[in-house]
């Protein structure tokens, strides 16, 4: 098998692969790359050589790990996984992302696509409408910079407390929408500056909400689905998929430069700046995993005043309150975060970068209604394609930090993008196959057809092949809305 | 004579990037500046009923231009505002230990109505970055997080 790397890659089983770590000078452990044989010979040269200068880092456990919807990132590849000691390992921003616990958000309703269809035109005006989305987009939560700070410490409880959302959504957020240790004192003025409008906004990018459709034969697992509240009968879910804007990049970008220093001052050399990196117990480690996790409860609390809003559009178009109408949380999962977990074998500071918590059954971080399915996994699809609900599974704990997939990975630039399909004409066809799009940038849009990801259900088949993540739902978009 | 820039594939998959180049250093900057521009909106669609004046100073160049594409990205979140024109100069202390940049910048606040937005940009990457002088011509290539 032709793969873009010259390294020595050996089949542990159909779905895993390992790079030894006599393969590259500093390697501490393998490397290993869960992909089926199509997957991983179609990632690109990135992956190889960012999961093996992962595992040059100091202090990491067992593997540098990557998922199968992995491609180049910036230091670790998008699909990234590592843990390391908390007592003499590092932390690196670039194990996050830029976009600090960008992550996915899945509300159900008691709605079907008939009740829906007829008012979709309604809806996607009214959501476009509450939902701010694009360049420079603000939020309707006014804020000082002495509640930006509660934000910053309460995470999705602030907005609960405030009225943008309800008390039982708490549990169905990972580590109840609020990380502890977040410390504004750590947060430059350039950031808070930049994220104290964009409360309650969607950004672009990648991002999206989306108005998606259960159908029966969209059910994999039905005891798990009904678990959540998910009974076919082309349910209508809502899907949202951000993070914590430009607040998140700006510590980020603040903290590689921190942290560039702060490898000399340690004696830590790295195979590429963007992998910039500090011991987590010195200074400036706990210094960035302070405001780091001053970013993850903002973007707990952008999705939940999204979801206020959404819940509040529905209302309005509907007629009904939102509690009548079902919109219960389904959960909420990070997908860029390092958080100190328990394991069988010890406490390891886990950095998931386009890599999503998959806890299983019996984790005692889950709430009751999920203890005993393990918990939801949120993998959003190309806006053309459709998205997956999955549950996390015990053999994740052993093998992958109780991690899996996030989406399903970019093949192509946004440039060739662009050149390829024109946004108002992917509008029109979307519109044929029955999506209904809104987005505030043609050019934008045109950057995310389905043409330019991989194929989901390919990525979804090899978790759920592997077994670190499980087959719940697959969920098709009827309304999509994009900055 | 003006600068010029291009945007390229295959660079940073999910992101954007481009190289800039000009005869001069505020050449190179003036390119560097009207691609992250023209990234965030068309300056055409852009009005000029917002003016900003940046000073900003640091030992090298390439540093300097690294922190000042920064600084616009800042501006676009913190202001709310995309950008029509931005006017630079560029000096050198006597000493040759500092540049100096002094921007005026014009633009509007975010409006999807009338403007031709693009991409949300938020940050400036240190992946492949790099300013480069071949002969009399200064290069530089930048790749932007979006």
């Amino acid at each position: 098998m032709k793969l873009n790397t010259d390294m020595q890659v050996v089949k542990i089983n159909d779905y895993l692969w390992e790079i030894p770590p006599s393969e590259k000078p500093g390697m501490l452990v393998p490397a290993r790359i869960y992909a089926s044989a199509a997957i991983l010979g179609a990632m690109d040269r990135g992956v190889f050589d960012q999961v093996t200068n992962v595992a040059c880092l100091p202090g990491i456990h067992r593997y540098a790990l990557c998922m199968p919807d992995g491609h180049w990132g910036y230091g670790f590849p998008i699909g990234g996984v590592a843990a390391f000691n908390p007592e003499d390992g590092v932390i690196s921003p670039g194990g996050v992302g830029y976009d600090i616990n960008c992550g996915m958000r899945l509300i159900r309703t008691d709605l079907s696509l008939s009740e829906v269809q007829p008012k979709l035109e309604l809806l996607m005006t009214e959501l476009f409408r509450r939902v701010p989305a694009g360049v420079g987009s603000r939020g309707f939560v006014n804020l000082s910079r002495r509640d930006f700070r509660d934000v910053m410490r309460q995470g999705a409880g602030w907005c609960i407390a405030k009225g943008y959302g309800w008390e039982e959504d708490l549990e169905r957020i990972e580590e109840r929408g609020c990380l502890d240790g977040a410390d504004p004192t750590h947060v430059t003025d350039y950031a808070v500056e930049r994220g104290i409008n964009q409360l309650g906004t969607l950004g672009s990018g990648n991002h999206y909400l989306e108005i998606q459709v259960l159908s029966d034969k969209g059910i994999y697992d039905r005891a798990t689905a009904a678990a959540m509240g998910l009974t076919g009968r082309d349910q209508v879910v809502v899907m949202v998929h951000c993070g914590s804007r430009g607040f998140g990049h700006q510590v980020a970008s603040d903290y590689l430069k921190v942290f560039e220093k702060a490898m000399r001052r340690y004696g830590i050399s790295v195979k590429d700046q963007q992998l910039a990196c500090a011991p987590f117990r010195s200074p400036e480690g706990q210094d960035y995993f302070g405001a780091m996790n001053c970013a993850a409860n903002t973007a707990f609390a952008n999705r939940q005043v999204i979801t206020h809003q959404i819940r509040e559009a529905f209302e309005t178009v509907f007629g009904e309150s939102a509690r009548r109408l079902g919109m219960q949380l389904i959960y909420d999962v990070a997908h860029n975060i390092a958080k100190v977990e328990r394991y069988r074998d010890g406490e390891w500071l886990v950095h998931r970068k386009g890599a999503t918590r998959a806890f299983g059954p019996g984790s005692p971080e889950l709430p009751a209604c999920y203890r005993g399915i393990g918990q939801p996994v949120i993998c959003g699809g190309s806006m053309e394609t459709g998205s997956y609900l999955l549950v996390g599974t015990d053999r994740a704990m052993q093998e992958t930090f109780g991690s899996t997939m996030h989406g399903s990975g970019r093949t192509m630039s946004r440039a060739q993008a662009k050149r390829t399909v024109r946004g108002e004409q992917l509008m029109r066809d979307m519109k044929q196959h029955g999506i209904l799009v809104k987005a505030v940038s043609m050019s934008g849009l045109a950057e995310e057809a389905g043409l330019a990801y991989k194929n989901i259900s390919d990525v979804v088949g090899t978790v759920d092949h592997a077994g670190i993540t499980k087959k719940v739902a697959e969920l098709k978009p009827i309304g999509n809305i994009k900055g | 004579m003006p600068g010029s820039f291009r945007f390229l594939d295959d660079i940073a998959l999910a992101d954007m990037a481009f190289d800039a180049e000009g005869e001069s250093l505020p050449a190179l900057f003036e390119a560097a500046t009207h691609a992250l521009i023209e990234s965030l909106a068309d300056p055409v669609t852009i009005t000029e009923t917002w003016r900003h004046t940046v000073d900003m100073e640091e030992a090298d160049i390439e540093t300097l231009l690294f922190e000042w594409l920064g600084r616009l990205v800042y501006l676009k979140d913190a202001q709310g505002v995309v950008f029509h024109r931005a006017t630079l100069s560029l000096t050198q202390n006597t000493a040759l230990t500092a540049w100096h940049l002094h921007a005026e910048l014009t633009g509007a606040p975010v409006d999807p109505a009338t403007q031709d937005l693009r991409s949300d940009v938020k940050g400036v990457t240190k992946h492949l970055y790099a300013v480069t002088q071949e002969g009399t011509s200064w290069k530089a290539r930048v790749v932007l997080d979006v």
